[in-house]
């Protein structure tokens, strides 16, 4: 079997990957010279653990190509993916210039049939649009050949992206004629024979499903967000709390963590899409966009305890600040929360200096030189009078304190994550400030 | 171990049970005489599968008694459990009246260290206003008596309930002291030993737990109403959605049916009560104020769409299956019902009503203001519209041809997705369901 993918972003590089590891020939495709380029020497653009040697494991077994042509990428090909950036307009809805640009070009080169697969997180309703645009280049062209449409979300986390893909929940395909099924069961051959299950549904409930599972996924966020705050003020633990709900078979344990917002490419861009698409069919998804509004204050929660804390006033202050990306294992930094905190504190004056384990290179792209980068997680706090910990690293959760509190001016810790256990930060003399305990 | 449980209700009564069942010796106390007494002759006054036969059977082991008088018990027990009523007040935060009278009973009359557990759901903070209480009482009584309070949340469900108390997903137990940690431990060591988690915790957080748990619940079913009725809007299915997201093990695949909204005496109670908390610390549970307002809205759900089949509804003869708030319980507190039938008589319907359990509720509720027929069958008699509100076992299968003969107007609301839409479509049935247009044919 032969497929292209079209898009070698987070996404389509990773699919296409993990397909060729399964034996099927993948051809990737990008508008992007340089990316292409790279990755033909196998040099990986994106930070995503065991991605490199996969890559360079299934290019030399001819299994794994890149390409800048769509055109000779389908030659063959049985199926084509959609996995172009839907990146977020103004107003909250996807930006489908991109998935639609992919549309035309597939119209104006097929010569025989084909599958065209979106992947990309694309609006209820999308897969119809695409296939609009794909019959009238093919009418413009004067030709009469079938093609089908399928929808294919995506649910990989960045960070663990290679096995959510290679070892998923469920798979999600909606299709609308049983020549597409029997494609995509080909496709998923080696995902099915070991059990993981595909659920095949129709289009539109399938476009449907992937805005409704992380609209679901930041509910849970912002509904613990909530509660956060409030056992804050009446002296509750929130961790407690979410050991008490998580044991509740109903409610499950993952995704309760109280935090300092979601942030990332996925959640707050789906999120708004969804409330777009509500609005436009006349039905206001209420719970929806107060998820949304509570994650907007809670991104601000670890200025406002800086602030309860030190006063309005920052200037000389300086802080230092753990984990930039928007969460481990990635070095994403859109939506960050780390971004509006720093923001803030430079608003009120602050100096400051930051630390991520991988996010460095990609922050800069955002903060230029505003703040002070330290390749050291314990340099980074000389001189600080707090530091403030924003994405829960692994290598942040059992530091050397005996370091930490050499380095700091005061022993001050706003722990935006909860890793540290309240009570041993007692003990060891901090003053420390967590969320929602 | 002796042990008393005031207030026997839903939650005293079981809870009461249960532990005899397991073999300790229980008192349940209520101020209600008739209650009590109906009770000492094994009649029980609420509809909970298999409890009967299980306060029967611990009346006549001698472990299970039930008495009007805390007091005559309070010298041999030492665990007290406060199991009485917190209605909403008007402004939906709890009713602690019932609570704090036990407090105080408590207070002026024992005489050695006993623990006072409260099982009712109440407001974070609620067991230090019950400590005080207590130490106010001891003190004008001029003495010095130790005693603990602790907090003990209650998770059954009406209908499963027994089922849910013996063998929980977990038992929440907030306490303050080794002591009252060590009996407590006691208490639930049988449990215990069928592999149950106790999950000891400080007071606050259990009596945040209670709430955050059902809080979350009623997030879940409002997440997914409006779910639905977008994917209505938009040509999806709400159940092919359902299993698309329940299959992801962050989410899970429990508790995200669509439907007519949630009632009972919980959820709504209990959203509210948070809220209310909230509010009166100056933090709005942003999140929380939604799910009540999408619930709302989603009572009145099957009335908008009989509306937008009729247009004009005057006259017309509904049929409505289902009363309770959910199946397996006669409790009509906040049920969809009620809201679908007041709407439907504001609209000047005729409505015939069938619950194979909860009719007596009914009546005592609304009284005659709809006909109450003898069977599902009779419900539906030359009526225009059939609407289903409560999912109970009994409606799964009827017979649809007798039903299709006996309707006017072939027409099925189904307010919790129990029925095929091809099945009924090829029976001659219009048929409109929560979050699938296309199965309205
Ligand atoms: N990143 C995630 O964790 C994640 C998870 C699930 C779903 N998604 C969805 O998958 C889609 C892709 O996301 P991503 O994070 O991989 O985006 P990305 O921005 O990392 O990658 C998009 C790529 O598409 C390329 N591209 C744009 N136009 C093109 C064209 N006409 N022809 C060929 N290539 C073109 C770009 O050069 C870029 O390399 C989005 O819809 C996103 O919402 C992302
Ligand atoms: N019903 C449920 O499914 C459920 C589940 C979990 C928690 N809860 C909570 O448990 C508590 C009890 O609920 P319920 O449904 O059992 O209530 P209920 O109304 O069925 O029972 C309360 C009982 O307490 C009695 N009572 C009131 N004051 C008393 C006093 N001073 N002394 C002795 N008895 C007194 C009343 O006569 C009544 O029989 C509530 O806080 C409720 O929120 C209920």
């Amino acid at each position: 079997m032969k497929i292209a993918i079209v898009g070698t972003g987070y996404v389509g590089l990773v699919t296409g990957t993990c397909f060729s590891e399964t034996g099927i020939t993948v051809t990737c495709v990008d508008i992007d010279k340089n990316k292409i380029d790279a990755l033909k020497k196998g040099i990986v653009p994106i930070y995503e653990p065991g991605l490199a040697e996969m890559i360079s494991r299934n290019i030399s077994n001819d299994r794994l190509f890149f390409s800048t042509s769509l055109k000779e990428s389908l030659l063959g090909a049985d199926i084509v993916f959609i996995a172009v950036g839907t990146p977020p307009m103004e107003d909250g809805s996807a930006d489908l210039k991109y998935v639609l640009d992919v549309a035309d070009e597939i119209g104006e080169c097929i010569d025989k049939y084909i599958l065209i697969v979106t992947k990309s997180t694309v609006p209820v309703g999308t897969s119809e649009k695409i296939r609009g645009r794909i019959s009238k280049k093919l009418v413009e062209r004067n030709l009469d050949i079938s093609f089908d449409m399928a929808s294919n979300p995506e649910f990989l986390k960045e960070g663990a992206a290679i096995n959510d893909f290679m070892h998923p929940d469920r798979i999600v395909v909606g299709v609308d004629s049983p020549k597409a099924k029997k494609l995509m069961e080909r496709l998923y051959h080696a995902f099915l024979i070991q059990n993981h299950p595909i659920i095949f549904t129709d289009i539109v409930s399938s476009e449907m499903t992937k805005y409704a599972a992380n609209a679901m996924l930041a509910t849970r966020i912002s509904f613990m967000n909530d509660i956060a705050n409030l056992c804050e003020i009446l002296g509750a633990d929130v961790d407690e709390v979410k050991k008490g709900i998580g044991s509740d078979s109903r409610i499950g344990k993952a995704f309760l963590n109280a935090g300092c917002g979601y942030g990332g490419s996925c959640f707050p861009k789906d999120v708004k899409a969804l409330i777009k698409i509500g609005k436009e069919n006349g039905c206001d998804l209420e719970l929806l966009r107060s998820v949304e509004s509570v994650n907007q204050n809670q991104k601000q929660v670890l200025f406002k305890k800086v602030v309860t804390k030190f006063g309005k006033d920052l200037s000389n202050l300086r802080f230092a600040i753990w984990g930039l990306s928007f969460k481990p294992c990635t070095d994403d930094m859109r939506e960050a929360p780390s971004l509006i905190l720093i923001n803030d504190l430079l608003n009120a004056g602050a100096e400051i200096n930051v630390y991520d384990p991988i996010a460095m290179e990609e922050a800069k792209k955002y903060l230029n030189d505003k703040v002070n980068y330290y390749e050291d997680m314990y340099k980074v706090l000389s001189n600080c009078d707090a530091l403030i910990l924003v994405t829960e690293w692994q290598e942040f959760k059992v530091p050397k304190f005996t370091y930490v509190e050499k380095a700091l001016k005061s022993k001050i810790i706003f722990d935006g994550r909860n890793i540290y256990d309240k009570k041993q930060m007692q003990d060891f003399g901090y003053e420390y400030y967590s969320i929602g305990r | 171990m002796n042990i008393a449980i005031v207030g026997t209700g839903y939650v005293g009564l079981v809870s009461g049970t249960c532990f005899a069942e397991m073999g300790i010796n229980v008192t349940c106390i209520d101020i209600n005489k008739d209650k009590i007494n109906s009770l000492k002759k094994g009649i029980v006054p609420i509809y909970e599968p298999s409890l009967e036969e299980m306060v029967i059977r611990n009346l006549n082991a001698g472990r299970l008694s039930f008495s009007t008088e805390l007091v005559s018990v309070l010298d041999s027990v030492d665990i007290v459990f406060s199991a009485v009523g917190t209605p909403p007040d008007d402004d939906g935060s709890a009713d602690l009246k019932y609570v704090l009278e036990v407090a105080k009973t408590f207070g002026k009359h024992i005489n050695k260290y006993t623990i006072l557990v409260t099982k009712s759901t109440v407001p974070v903070g609620t067991a230090n206003l019950v400590k005080e209480v207590i130490n106010k009482e001891i003190k004008l009584r001029g003495k010095n008596i130790s005693f603990d309070v602790a907090s003990n949340p209650e998770f059954l469900k009406e209908g499963a309930a027994i089922n849910d108390f013996m063998s929980p997903d977990r038992v929440i137990v907030g306490v303050e002291t080794n002591k009252s940690k060590e009996l407590l431990t006691k208490l639930y060591r049988p449990f215990l030993l069928n592999n149950f988690r106790v999950i000891f915790t400080d007071i606050l957080s259990a009596e945040m737990i209670k709430y955050a748990a059902n809080s979350m619940l009623a997030t879940r079913i409002s997440f997914m109403n409006d779910i639905a009725n977008l994917c209505e809007l938009l040509g999806a299915d709400v159940n092919m959605v359902r299993k698309g997201i329940g299959a992801d093990t962050r989410i899970g695949n429990k508790f995200l049916y669509p439907g007519c909204g949630y009632g009972g005496s919980c959820f709504p109670k209990d959203v509210k009560a948070l809220i209310r908390t909230a509010d009166n610390n100056n933090y709005s549970m942003e999140v929380l104020k939604a799910v009540e307002k999408v619930n709302s809205f989603q009572k009145s759900i099957l009335y908008k769409k009989l509306k937008s089949h009729y247009k004009i509804l005057k006259g017309k003869d509904i049929a409505i299956w289902g009363l309770a708030f959910k199946p397996g319980t006669d409790d009509m507190r906040e049920a969809t019902s009620l809201v679908t039938i007041q709407l439907l008589l504001d609209a000047g319907c005729n409505v015939k009503v069938y619950d194979p359990v909860a009719m007596e509720e009914c009546k005592r509720r609304i009284g005659n203001v709809v006909t109450y027929a003898t069977d599902i069958y009779d419900a539906v008699l030359d009526a225009d519209a059939l609407i289903v509100i409560t999912e109970w076992k009994q409606f799964r299968l009827p017979n649809w041809k007798v039903i299709f003969k006996s309707m006017r107007e072939a027409f099925v609301i189904d307010g919790r997705n129990i029925y095929s839409p091809g099945e009924l479509s090829k029976l001659g049935f219009k048929y409109s369901c929560i979050g699938n247009r296309n199965c309205e044919i």
